[in-house]
């Protein structure tokens, strides 16, 4: 067989390929590769870029508003992981109750606010969190005496967005426990209830292990989503990390950085690491969830 | 048995309906695209950021495009949008519109780079040429400045004055003539916060700012003759007198005989607090008269203007706030046809008649300051003849320096007011040397940042680091 036959079963399949692939290499992969280069370059305005080795990763790691940054996403991550999906599964299992009514009615309630953008959420929050005039300070003046100059934007601001995260996709995350729960074993829990487990006993020996591999998956989905949190603090507060940089993710300073400031190359580098950091996760999470099923 | 090949021929005989959808769409969208008409070659393109300047140029723009060329395509575009189109084409160097108004803010962060990197025309040599740069008021220039060379044609002088609920101050018998300085305007207008609440809260207070009004710090800094940046580019966060205005920022908004509130300005809530009369003065440039005419007009005739207090007695009686310069594209084509209608746009008696009568700006052209237009009284600020005022502060209207760093420079700035404020709430029993030495500590702090983040930038080194001896 001449080489040019035995190509020839071949060039189908390249041909076939072929469109992926390309533009596989120009969109995806060119884009990684100019952006590993830039992380090595100081970049300063159009026309301007030399390479500086890893002195983007030095200076970063000296960096206090990066410390800042990572800290604030951390804080936000914790806060999204620690509040809201227990109280996203306490409402899928009160969901879950047999012989409830209006289930479906619920199930929207709880679910609309995810539909809703969160650049509207964010703008719904100032309004409420706003001095003098916004909801809260109007109901907790009317109440209890709260100052009316209470400044929830300056004082609070990590609370506030993880409230405002919570009201969004608490019903989001429900939608996902539900979905697990409706797949745990009756008979497993008619077993355990035979053999005298208590509803506390039930759910810890029960049902959590039966929605693990679900609910690995939902930590990961939220840690992910609030690494990459942006949109909400930046309407929130007006593009800026908001007073002394209190509310400042690392998304947002990435995004200071390379498109306020001008430095792409510096932009680069953080985006590298944040994207180290985002695949350690998830391999963590796999590496954890295999343990759980060997 | 159907065998394979009969399967495969009744599955390309039932295409399904999705791909169809997509195909369908596909040969659409492309048939529409090479369907749609050509840029005309002679014809260029405007962005504007401002709704009011889009309509204050339409009839402009319609006029040139009748009697000259090129033909001009003006739009209106979010100052976001024009950014972000405005860098990405600076940095592909890709085509991008012919001429684009932007504001200050926006114009810095394209200064960044080489001088002969920078996406706009340099004008510097043009204007000397024709006389402009001595005709419009040597203030506007600078924000448009970067390393000497200029890259914009000055909109306007945006000087600041104070806008106050004259209604309210008049009933009491305050005459505001009486004030001179910032420690007259605490002492004079004092008596209208004697009116307490239930939990013996003023009522009111005497002035919208916060540690968190960036603008009006900065405007407060370039008043008392501080700022962040010299006219070498350099940062000067610490200087003394930004840590003196610091100081009294504190005591203003955080000290126990506090007389400022924070008034929202753009919002309808801060709108609201201004109606209600919950701050008697806020900080006015001439285009937000435009802005109160517009979102507040029931306070028509009931507030006035009167020039910034000063810093000390025979001090500058104004700042400014905000700016916006026209600026030629460097990969424009017949650049000095762009020139010409950029004068024409900006320079004319009309224009000039045109910005004040319809958008409340007053024009940088020295020239025509004595158009009567501007002594003409002005119902919404109770029959003050406004456009003279304002003209009176211009030539007095600060000089502000540009620098790619100034959003760094500008958040740091903020942090300090913050903390120092913080300070004054923290120990409402501190004197004004404790005060100024946690001013000094702050500021020394963001000085030291914004430079950290100046020295590692290898291309602005070589400019001044090593000669500030760094």
């Amino acid at each position: 067989m001449t080489s040019s036959r035995a190509a020839a079963p071949h060039a189908g399949a390249w041909l076939l390929i072929g469109p992926f692939l390309g533009i596989f290499a120009l969109f995806t992969a060119y884009p990684l590769v100019r952006a590993v280069m830039l992380a090595f370059q100081q970049t300063f305005g159009p026309g301007a870029a030399h390479y500086v080795g890893w002195a983007n990763f030095d200076f970063l790691s000296r960096d206090p508003m990066f410390w800042k940054a990572a800290k604030n996403t951390g804080v936000f991550t914790l806060g999204s992981i620690l509040i809201q999906l227990p109280l996203s599964l306490a409402l899928a299992l009160l969901l879950n109750r047999p012989g409830l009514r209006g289930r479906a009615i619920y199930r929207t309630i709880f679910f609309t606010p995810a539909l809703v953008g969160v650049v509207f959420v964010g703008m719904i929050f100032m309004l409420l969190f706003e001095k003098r005039t916004g909801l809260v300070n109007q109901a907790l003046h009317a109440a209890i005496g709260v100052d009316l100059d209470f400044a929830w934007l300056e004082t609070y601001i990590m609370p506030a967005m993880i409230l405002a995260t919570l009201w969004q996709y608490v019903g989001f995350n429900m939608v996902y426990f539900l979905a697990a729960l409706q797949n745990v074993s009756r008979d497993l829990v008619e077993a355990a209830t035979i053999d005298g487990a208590g509803a506390v006993g039930r759910f810890f020996h029960v049902t959590l292990p039966s929605i693990r591999p679900i609910a690995s998956f939902v930590v990961l989905l939220s840690i992910v989503g609030s690494v990459q949190f942006f949109e909400l603090p930046y309407v929130l507060l007006n593009g800026t990390g908001g007073p002394e940089n209190r509310g400042l993710s690392i998304v947002m300073y990435l995004y200071q950085t390379g498109f306020q400031a001008g430095d792409l190359g510096y932009a680069s580098a953080i985006a590298w690491v944040l994207a180290i950091v985002l695949a350690a996760c998830t391999v963590a999470m796999r590496f954890l969830a295999r343990g759980e099923d060997a | 048995m159907r065998t394979n090949s009969d399967g495969d021929a009744a599955a390309i005989g039932r295409i399904p309906f999705g791909p169809i959808v997509i195909l369908v769409a596909a040969v659409a969208s492309t048939l529409l695209l090479a369907a749609r008409p050509a840029q005309d070659r002679h014809e260029v393109r405007m962005w504007t950021f401002a709704r009011l300047h889009h309509q204050i140029y339409q009839q402009q723009v319609a006029e040139w495009n009748v009697a000259q060329t090129p033909r001009i395509d003006l739009s209106l575009l979010s100052l976001l949008a024009i950014e972000q189109r405005m860098l990405s084409a600076f940095l592909a160097e890709t085509t991008v519109a012919e001429l684009i108004e932007v504001e200050r803010r926006n114009a810095a962060r394209a200064f960044a780079g080489p001088l002969e990197s920078v996406g706009f025309v340099d004008l510097t040599d043009r204007l000397k040429a024709e006389g402009l740069d001595q005709a419009i008021n040597p203030a506007s220039f600078s924000p448009w400045t970067t390393r000497g060379r200029i890259f914009g044609l000055p909109h306007d002088v945006h000087p600041v004055m104070l806008g106050y609920r004259a209604d309210i101050v008049e009933s009491a018998g305050i005459d505001v003539s009486k004030i001179e300085t910032w420690d007259d305007f605490a002492h004079v207008l004092g008596p209208l916060m004697a009116d307490r609440d239930a939990d013996g809260r003023p009522r009111r207070y005497l002035l919208n700012l916060w540690e968190t009004h960036f603008e009006v710090i900065e405007l407060l800094l370039l008043q008392a003759g501080g700022g962040l940046f010299d006219s070498d580019g350099r940062p000067t966060l610490d200087d003394p007198i930004n840590a003196d205005v610091l100081v009294q920022l504190a005591v203003w908004c955080a000290g126990p005989d506090r007389i400022a509130a924070d008034v929202p300005y753009f919002s309808a809530s801060g709108n609201k607090l201004l109606l209600d009369g919950y701050v008697i003065a806020s900080f006015v440039p001439d285009w937000m008269c435009n802005i109160w005419r517009n979102e507040i007009p029931q306070l028509a005739g009931k507030v006035k203007l009167m020039p910034l207090p000063a810093w000390k007695p025979g001090g500058r009686r104004t700042s400014v706030w905000g700016g916006t310069m026209l600026g030629i594209s460097r990969t424009a084509a017949n650049q000095e046809a762009l020139w010409e209608f950029a004068k024409y746009l900006y320079l004319s008696p009309i224009s000039a008649r045109e910005l004040y009568t319809k958008g409340d700006i007053v024009t940088p052209v020295r020239s025509l300051w004595s158009d009567p237009v501007f002594d003409q009284p002005d119902a919404y600020f109770s029959g003050q003849a406004k456009g003279r005022m304002y003209i009176e502060l211009a030539p007095h209207v600060p000089v502000r320096h540009s620098s790619p760093f100034g959003a760094i420079a500008a958040d740091r700035l903020q942090t300090a007011a913050i903390s120092v404020a913080a300070y004054a709430r923290r120990a409402p029993g501190a004197t004004r040397a404790e005060l100024l030495s946690e001013a000094r500590r702050a500021l020394a702090v963001a000085q030291a940042d914004v430079l950290a983040n100046v020295r590692r930038n290898s291309f602005v080194r070589a400019d001044f680091h090593e000669e500030a001896g760094q």
